[in-house]
């Protein structure tokens, strides 16, 4: 058993895939938790799919680096959020219709731009479902230093982000700058999204907002340990879900991400039967 | 530096503290609000002195809500002029706005005390932890209104009347001068309505300005200084006698609302409107 642990760990490759694995689902937690509360789903998985054009201008431009293309990819998401956010103001258009507009407009003009320079779509087809078997040291740094950004951040701005989550009336009457804490907001997301793009991809990165943040959600009561339970959630699930992608050879972040869904629904019927027997869980 | 600095506090510069002495808690001039062709508000304007507790009163789409946004300083007037002691309202954080109960989320989680905690974050400003004088604030706001005990509840165990409390509570630790209630006794039971009054009346020995919306007009008539009659204008604004008067109400209620006089005095019937699906009756002697 031990050995059957160890044994991964004896290459570097699969080091460095779990640290990130782990640090990819702590930041995505974080900021899944806002996307759970506040019901922005939809908004996280048109985010990550609206990058592709960006990563794909990364490659017209650079040649492929993977640092500069984490840039374009980070540009792309936070441009394309604040977009989603402007068309909708002053027009009747809903919100979700805009950014129905934008997400599949974003993803068709990236098909299209890979489609042009084709030598590269092995590598961009990295981007769309992760491949974190090959992330470098550098990646793992810029991993990290940008996860540590993002926790930075949350922790302070934690309690505006709450009362703007919560009570959007009461963040007006108190006059805090709701316009900008929205923004960065949006930012916080797109960065989410574009670290966790080697880890799990384009397609699935949603789930790693979504999911364990929905499992904490259903079993806890204060948003600190909603946030702590989901980043355990994601952290685990990326551990054994890498675990699972060795030892069966399957894709990593699909089986990361089937993890998470099983931990989820796990929760949620266990949820579901203490809610049916009529009594509220006792670790609620 | 300087940027930091304003970014800690975006309250540094507004009136926040400052309420000039004999400034009328809302002066309002000729204030209108359409939303494209519909006109919410028309041409309204009244004078409301610090200290007074009034019942907005007035039949469904009558502006009630719309009124109290642009109180809040959270809805742009289209016309005319709003001040909250002698400001702009968007420069004071001394407003605190208690929204219908259906409109917040019981499931968020938070506690009774995280809620109440937030009322402080204005007077806090941006990238600071509340300390001590915060904490004991929020402790006595809610010993005020008797959640002490519940403090570390997820805010969806509180009943419907706790709820309206803790609301409540928010505003005392907010330190608002100027309340305003959207519909807060919608479903209460009488226990429940008598204790928000007593907390109201405690705000109100401490010099609160409080506007109520409600479709109570026997309440109105009964609980309140001043009764404001609103339907889209300003019908009547003054006290019961002034205000409920079979003419203001027709005015107000048009043919959903009668009059009846009997033995025992003049007996109002005014129809709430469809969403309530029952009768209100307001009795004026």
């Amino acid at each position: 058993m031990v050995n059957w642990l160890l044994e991964p760990l004896g290459f570097a490759f699969m080091q460095r895939g779990l640290l990130a694995a782990v640090i990819v689902g702590i930041v995505c937690a974080l900021v899944g938790s806002y996307i759970v509360l506040r019901g922005m789903a939809f908004l996280g998985d048109a985010l990550a799919h609206a990058i592709l054009p960006g990563l794909a201008l990364g490659y017209l431009f650079s040649g492929g680096g993977r640092s500069s293309l984490f840039w374009w990819a980070l540009g792309t998401a936070i441009l394309t959020s604040i977009g989603m956010g402007t068309l909708s103001r002053g027009t009747r258009l809903r919100q979700d219709t805009a950014i129905g507009i934008i997400f599949a407009g974003m993803f068709a003009l990236g098909i299209v731009l890979i489609s042009s320079i084709r030598s590269y779509a092995v590598d961009l087809a990295h981007f769309l479902f992760g491949n974190i078997l090959s992330v470098t040291n550098s990646d793992l740094w810029l991993t990290a230093v940008v996860g540590a950004s993002v926790l930075i951040v949350i922790a302070l701005f934690y309690k505006e982000f709450m009362i703007l989550s919560f009570d959007p009336v009461l963040a007006a009457t108190l006059r805090l700058p709701a316009r900008s804490l929205e923004i960065l907001l949006y930012v916080l997301i797109a960065t989410a999204i574009v670290v966790s793009l080697q880890t799990v991809g384009v397609a699935l990165v949603v789930a790693m907002l979504v999911t364990p943040a929905a499992a904490a959600y259903l079993v806890t009561k204060k948003l600190r340990r909603m946030m702590l339970m989901a980043s355990l959630i994601a952290a685990g699930s990326g551990v054994i879900g890498l675990y699972v992608s060795y030892y069966l050879n399957v894709a990593s972040g699909a089986a990361i991400v089937l993890t998470c869904t099983a931990v989820f629904l796990l929760i949620w019927s266990r949820h579901r039967l203490s809610k049916d027997h009529g009594e509220s869980s006792p670790n609620r | 530096m300087k940027l930091l600095k304003r970014l800690r506090r975006p309250a540094a510069n507004l009136a926040e503290f400052e309420h000039p002495q004999g400034t009328p808690a809302l002066e309002i001039h000729n204030l209108s609000v359409r939303f494209g062709d519909i006109v919410a508000l028309d041409k309204l304007s009244l004078q409301i002195e610090t200290g007074l507790r009034v019942a907005v009163v007035g039949p469904n789409g009558a502006g009630k809500s719309t009124l109290f946004n642009v109180i809040a300083g959270i809805l742009p007037a289209s016309s005319g002029e709003l001040h909250v002691h002698g400001h702009s309202p968007s420069r004071h954080i001394c407003i605190a706005y208690v929204t219908q109960s259906t409109l917040v989320d019981w499931n968020f989680p938070v506690s009774v005390w995280d809620v109440v905690m937030m009322g402080r974050a204005g007077q806090l400003g941006l990238l600071r932890n509340p300390g001590q004088g915060d904490r004991e604030l929020v402790q006595q706001s809610l010993e005020t209104v008797g959640l002490f005990g519940l403090a570390d509840r997820q805010i969806g165990e509180l009943s419907g009347g706790q709820r309206q409390r803790l609301f409540i509570a928010r505003a005392l630790a907010q330190e608002a001068d100027l309340l305003l209630l959207d519909e807060p006794l919608a479903g209460l039971d009488i226990p429940s309505q008598e204790q928000i009054f007593s907390i109201l009346d405690d705000m109100k020995s401490r010099g609160v300005t409080a506007l109520f919306a409600t479709h109570d007009l026997e309440l109105a008539g009964e609980r309140f200084d001043r009764i404001l009659l609103l339907n889209r204008r300003l019908i009547a604004y003054g006290s019961r006698e002034e205000v409920l008067t079979a003419q203001n109400l027709a005015l107000a209620y048009g043919g959903h609302m009668q009059v009846l006089e009997t033995a025992e005095g003049r007996i109002v019937i005014a129809d709430s409107g469809g969403h309530h699906g029952h009768e209100q009756e307001g009795r004026h002697g």
